[in-house]
């Protein structure tokens, strides 16, 4: 399944082979991650808690009739957690990422575009054992990209509902 | 006798000069025994030195007849003989030297050689010739020719040193024995010397005392009487007796001239006596006379004088009333001057007083329109107070517009972001409207800020209208309390006027009565000066009282001064016969007893 997104999120790729991504900030570091899996930026959330579910689940949001699930991604990437201010925002990301889910981010930054020569990937190791892959997995890093006067790290989108299942 | 007198000094010197000329006198005859001695010895020595020498001139001619004749002997022998033997010859030489002063002798051949030699070392020795160490030239020698023809000749050597030997010991033993009686004869000079010293000394000694015994009880005592009265004499005391009865004439009759002399001293040295007492006791009363005159002059002088002291002391007096008196008139004059000023000095006062009181009321008035002025400024501050406050609001409405707006701002910037998401998933399609959100959110960021900006200088604009507030909060509550002063200033300033005017009233009744003063001070000024002329003129008539006193003064002064010269003669009198008896008192006329009889009396 994930083979096949990631198959048609490269199909999507620009032709001058350049990529984009939204940015945001988390606890003072800079994240980004690709604006084709993002469907929407959402200000002002009501979010309505899941008394069961793990802390990571923040809550549903109603957006135009539909339902989303929003995770605390502070608390995915091992940092403590942060009451909802007025610069909080919600990343809706696209149905063939996850189903209907977004995350809430400290501050959104702007959308940028760079070169696909300035991203270096994280190589994945085919020799290591089932154990270790598993753990690869939870990994939310993608890979670096290395701006004018810093790095900004780029996560994959569609290992955040996987890595809240891994965590439990 | 601790005086030494005359007669044993010239003593005592002539003593000690004989004992010099007898010292001296021996020391000159031993000194000539002595070298009489010397010359004596020597002479005596000198003889026997020739004498031993012609001894021994006479001995050395006896030895050399005898070898002489010994050795003619000798050859007499050996000339007589026919044959002569070796033995012989040695025999012979043997004989030769058996002769004490004989020390070598040689028999010679024909040649002059000799054969056969014989000399006295130790003893006798012999040799064919004499051996060469032995001195033969100091000796003396003696040459014989035989004329045999076994001998031809013969040498005899000699010495006479034992025989000078022998005389020059004994001449030695006789020149000690001459010394020897000279040192004895020199012991016995010395000893003589000693004696003869000894001697004089004490013939001297007796001589001297036996001079000095006969000098004492011939002359020495019958002086010392004598140096006794003198003594007295000395001392003014003619009242002494002259002893006449001494042992030598002359002494007698100097004694009895003494006494003469004395006794006419006496008589007349009584008489002044008596003179110079009587003088003196008359000079005594006249003294006191005198005294008590000038007592007199005194006492009357020092009344003058006193009534002088008086009447000049009225006299001053009444000069000081008519001075005090023309003083008094100055003095008016002063005050009548000083009381013009003082009218005048009161006149201006009341004038400067009425411009007070007008000034006064200028000033209450100003003090009114200062109030009105007060009260219009508090209406003003307390308007724009209210408008501040409508400045305050105004900017807090203005807060919340930017706020409104940075709302805005931020809608729009996720619009934007919404949109550039949905370009880019339309791809190369939605390119062109992702610049164009781009452009949007650029805005919206801008919008952001200068709501931003907006709102921090609406902070700054509400902070600086509250301060503007309390300020003029501030200046109304001061001008109030202006306005409080101002009016209690206004009333002060009625009060005073008031006051002011009260005074003016009274400054001009002071002018009037201070004109009246110096009307009556003028009166009196004159009538002083009447006064202080009728005082002047009594003034003058007790100086002219006082002047003629003093000359009634002065006159009896003059005789006081005469009576004065007369008590300073008689002191004068008195102080020359007191000198007088001084000079006379001294001399003793008659005996002691009788003397102080005299002097009770006096």
């Amino acid at each position: 399944m994930n083979k096949l997104k990631n198959i048609t999120s490269e199909q999507k790729k620009l032709p001058e082979s350049k990529r984009q991504f939204c940015s945001f900030q988390m606890a003072g570091h800079c994240f980004g991650v690709d604006i084709l899996d993002v469907k929407e930026i959402i200000d002002e959330v009501v979010l309505t808690t899941i008394h069961h579910a793990p802390s990571e689940m923040l809550g549903f949001v109603n957006i135009r009739g539909h339902v989303h699930l929003v995770l605390d991604l502070r608390l995915l990437l091992n940092f403590s957690s942060k009451p909802i201010d007025e610069s909080s925002r919600v990343l809706l990301f696209h149905p063939n990422v996850g189903e209907s889910f977004g995350v809430m981010v400290d501050q959104i930054g702007h959308m940028i575009e760079v070169e696909e020569s300035l991203i270096e990937y994280r190589l994945t190791d085919e020799n290591l054992s089932g154990i270790a892959r598993d753990f690869r997995k939870s990994e939310l890093e993608k890979g670096v990209c290395k701006l004018k006067d810093r790095l900004l790290i780029i996560l994959d989108a569609s290992k955040f509902l996987s890595a809240v299942e891994l965590k439990r | 006798m601790k005086q030494t007198g005359i007669a044993t000094k010239i003593i005592l010197l002539s003593c000690g000069v004989a004992l010099l000329l007898m010292v001296v006198g021996c020391i000159l005859v031993v000194q000539y025994e002595m070298v009489l001695l010397n010359n004596m010895t020597d002479t005596k020595i000198d003889e026997k030195e020739e004498y031993f020498f012609y001894l021994l001139h006479h001995e050395k001619k006896a030895v050399t007849q005898q070898l002489n004749k010994q050795i003619n002997d000798l050859i007499r022998l050996m000339t007589s003989v026919d044959i002569i033997y070796a033995q012989t010859f040695e025999f012979q030489i043997q004989m030769i030297l058996m002769h004490p002063m004989v020390i070598a002798a040689e028999f010679c051949d024909k040649k002059g050689q000799s054969f056969l030699a014989a000399w006295q070392s130790n003893k006798v020795e012999m040799a064919t010739r004499l051996p060469d160490n032995l001195d033969i030239k100091s000796l003396h020698m003696i040459k014989k020719n035989i004329g045999i023809p076994a001998v031809e000749m013969i040498r005899l050597y000699y010495s006479i040193d034992t025989v000078r030997q022998k005389i020059i010991s004994m001449k030695k033993k006789e020149i000690d024995e001459i010394n020897e009686t000279r040192t004895n004869i020199y012991k016995q000079l010395r000893g003589l010397f000693l004696a003869q010293a000894i001697g004089s000394f004490f013939v001297v000694g007796l001589l001297g005392g036996v001079l000095i015994f006969s000098l004492r009880k011939l002359i020495l005592n019958p002086i010392q009487n004598i140096l006794q009265v003198a003594k007295q004499l000395r001392k003014l005391d003619l009242s002494v007796d002259i002893n006449s009865k001494h042992s030598s004439h002359e002494l007698n009759l100097l004694s009895l001239a003494l006494g003469e002399l004395v006794d006419g001293f006496r008589k007349i040295i009584a008489d002044v006596k008596e003179n110079a007492n009587m003088l003196s006791e008359s000079a005594d009363s006249m003294t006191g006379i005198a005294e008590e005159l000038t007592s007199h002059s005194e006492d009357a002088e020092s009344k003058a004088s006193d009534v002088v002291e008086a009447s000049m002391q009225i006299s001053g007096n009444i000069h000081a009333i008519a001075n005090n008196v023309e003083q008094i008139s100055d003095n008016m004059d002063d005050v009548s001057s000083t009381s013009n000023f003082l009218f005048n000095n009161i006149n201006s006062v009341a004038n400067a007083i009425e411009e007070l009181s007008a000034s006064l009321s200028h000033v209450g008035e100003r003090v009114k329109n200062g109030t009105q002025i007060a009260e219009q400024a508090v209406l003003l501050a307390q308007k724009a107070g209210k408008t501040v406050t409508i400045l305050r609001h105004a900017a807090d409405e203005i807060g919340g517009v930017s706020e409104f707006i940075q709302r805005i701002a931020h809608k729009t910037n996720i619009l934007s972001l919404n949109a550039t998401i949905e370009a880019a998933s339309a791809g190369s399609a939605g390119r062109g409207f992702s610049v164009v959100a781009s452009a949007i959110q650029e805005f919206a960021e801008q919008s952001s800020r200068a709501a931003k900006d907006i709102t921090e200088r609406i902070v700054g604009v509400q902070k600086g209208t509250s301060e503007i507030e309390t300020a003029f909060k501030d200046v109304s509550s001061i001008i109030k309390e202006m306005n409080e002063s101002s009016e209690s200033i206004s009333f002060a300033v009625t009060e005073q006027t008031k006051a002011v005017q009260e005074i003016a009233s009274n400054a001009l009744e002071a002018d009037e009565r201070a004109r009246n003063i110096n009307v009556s001070i003028d009166d009196l000024s004159r009538s002083v000066n009447d006064a202080a002329e009728n005082t002047a003129q009594v003034a003058m008539g007790a100086n002219d009282v006082s002047t003629r006193i003093q000359g009634v003064s002065e006159s009896i002064s003059f005789n006081r001064q005469i009576s004065h010269q007369i008590n300073e003669a008689a002191i004068v009198l008195n102080h020359l016969s007191g000198n007088l008896k001084c000079m006379v008192d001294p001399f003793k006329v008659s005996q002691p007893q009788k003397n102080y009889q005299k002097r009770s009396k006096k």
